[in-house]
């Protein structure tokens, strides 16, 4: 395996957060390794407080690990190259509630460096494409969370990025804006785009990701390809969910 | 470039489309033109009580609104989790800090230049009314640019609330913008420029000091919750009202009571350089923080 075709690669990764006084606070990510290749949607799968957050950040670039190497596309997170490629996803999307839905996709079209011509186009094709058009022109602060949701992932994916980083992508989204937010992750993967995710959503994730890694308190307890862990399954429909739960027992009774 | 201008306009409609803007942009204008029309307070100069309730505008309605949005601005947006992800498209963090602020200091220009020009024009209908009613020392304003410079801040509200219903624009922003637009016209009015020119100096420092106090606030919500800076940002008020400070915090007593035939320029560089210690304060806080 190269690093040309890992876009994520992290190797003996540890974060700990201190505090004032710079003693340890929390140990949130412990000697965790991590690859994501080039294609894969990529499920990050773990209790709340696992460290599946800091991870991403870490990947992000926005916060430093205490010990261990990230690479982003081979190249350090905080390298301009590296993050020029990717669309980000929060996990609470904020966004500024006096823009308008339209607004607010072109100025993540801006920070891309598009030009403002460019930037219209592109941002009515995403919001055609998530069944925003009638709200373009409405202020963001006045949609309900799926709503908001739907146009974070808009902006997210404004650039065309290669690699997509969504954590939590369906929260709060009803049963058909999940539904059309997993159709879009799969028509993306498609179309070559590498996907990083977290969920809580296991028969979601097991629906839309090629490739998993359960982690629990900052350490990767399980993972593998998707396509195994069903197939190894006595209940197919629930694999993944058979899958967490039992990696998270070993985890425990090792402990 | 580009990336720049877009977080700062962002800043700047943010700062413009709060409710709270909307009410002191207009109501700024109104007190410079109301306070110096009441009768017995005048300071015993044409014009001055124009120019101090001016500068007194600029100073606590400035701050009111532009210290709060300095923090939502830097703050607000660290905590909810925007600045990450535009800080995750790879836009530096120094800039990302720089922008945001040059978006409330662009609606804070705005709000100067509003009050400035309410002042000149109240200023001037003041001298105007006593030369025209001196014997009988009751007129304390003189009427055309009463009525120019108040229905201007008047009609700023009527007309924002015809654009919003009309042509569905932002009706906070477009009252600040009008409130100030509307002040313009009225400046006409002025015959010679003396009084433009005397009022500058003190306007132009105080100004300076504001600058400070907003770069202060951003710097501050870096690391700080709201209350915090705002308590922070009160107490260096004070401070510089009371004693000499003017390493992190402004003389006010030189900024404040600048008078028109005093040197501008020392306060204002101080004011300037002070600002920038303080960008650069808040650009060093944020590209040392982790982003939790």
């Amino acid at each position: 395996m190269t690093m040309e075709e890992n876009v994520i690669e992290l190797k003996n990764v540890e974060k700990t957060f201190r505090d004032f006084w710079l003693r340890p606070l929390a140990h949130a990510v412990r000697g965790l390794d991590l690859e994501v290749r080039r294609g894969d949607v990529f499920g990050l799968i773990g209790p709340n407080g696992s460290g599946k957050s800091t991870t991403i950040k870490m990947i992000l670039g926005l916060i430093r690990p205490t010990k261990g190497t990230v690479r982003l596309f081979g190249l350090d997170p905080r390298a301009k190259a590296a993050r020029a490629r990717l669309g980000y996803l929060p996990e609470l999307s904020h966004l500024h509630p006096f823009l308008t839905a339209e607004e607010t996709v072109m100025y993540y079209a801006g920070l891309s460096g598009m030009k403002r011509k460019e930037a219209k186009v592109r941002a009515a094709e995403l919001l055609a494409e998530l069944n925003l058009t009638h709200a373009a022109k409405r202020t963001v602060g006045g949609f309900s969370k799926g709503m908001a949701r739907r146009v974070a992932i808009a902006a997210a994916l404004v650039a065309s990025p290669e690699l997509l980083i969504l954590d939590e992508p369906t929260s709060g989204l009803d049963p058909i804006g999940t539904r059309e937010v997993k159709e879009l992750v799969e028509k993306l993967a498609s179309g070559g785009m590498t996907v990083l995710l977290t969920s809580h959503q296991l028969f979601d994730v097991q629906d839309i990701c090629s490739r998993v890694a359960v982690v629990s308190e900052g350490r990767q307890v399980g993972g593998g390809s998707v396509a195994e862990i069903v197939a190894n399954a006595k209940d197919k429909r629930h694999a993944l969910e058979e899958y967490f739960e039992e990696r998270l027992n070993i985890r425990k009774d090792a402990q | 470039m580009r990336r720049f201008l877009a977080i700062a306009r962002t800043a700047a409609i943010e700062t413009m489309s709060q409710p709270l803007s909307a009410i002191l942009f207009p109501v700024s204008v109104l007190a410079v033109h109301i306070l110096p029309s009441l009768q017995y307070h005048r300071f015993g100069v044409p014009g001055r009580l124009a120019r101090e309730t001016g500068l007194s505008s600029l100073f606590v309605f400035g701050l009111l609104f532009a210290v709060p949005a300095a923090v939502r601005s830097i703050g607000r947006e660290l905590e909810s989790g925007t600045a990450a992800a535009v800080l995750a498209l790879g836009v530096s963090r120094s800039l990302y800090f720089m922008a945001r602020l040059s978006g409330v200091l662009a609606v804070f220009a705005l709000f100067f230049a509003g009050v400035l020009s309410a002042t000149l024009l109240s200023s001037f209908s003041c001298v105007k009314a006593s030369t025209i009613f001196v014997e009988n020392g009751v007129v304390r304003v003189w009427g055309p640019a009463f009525a120019v410079g108040v229905s201007g801040a008047i009609l700023a509200f009527a007309a924002s609330a015809f654009l919003n219903r009309f042509a569905s624009r932002r009706f906070c922003m477009w009252t600040c913008i009008l409130a100030v637009a509307f002040q313009i016209p009225g400046l006409a009015l002025i015959e010679g420029v003396s009084s433009l020119v005397s009022a500058l100096p003190a306007f132009t420092s105080l100004a300076a000091a504001c600058l400070v106090y907003i770069m202060m606030a951003g710097a501050l919500a870096v690391r700080l919750k709201a209350n915090g800076v705002a308590v922070l940002v009160a107490a260096a008020a004070v401070a510089g009202f009371l004693m000499p400070v003017g390493f992190l915090v402004p003389d006010m007593r030189v900024f404040w009571l600048e008078e028109g035939s005093r040197a501008v320029l020392m306060p204002l560089v101080a004011g300037v350089a002070l600002a920038a210690l303080w960008s650069i304060v808040g650009c060093v806080l944020l590209e040392r923080k982790e982003l939790e």
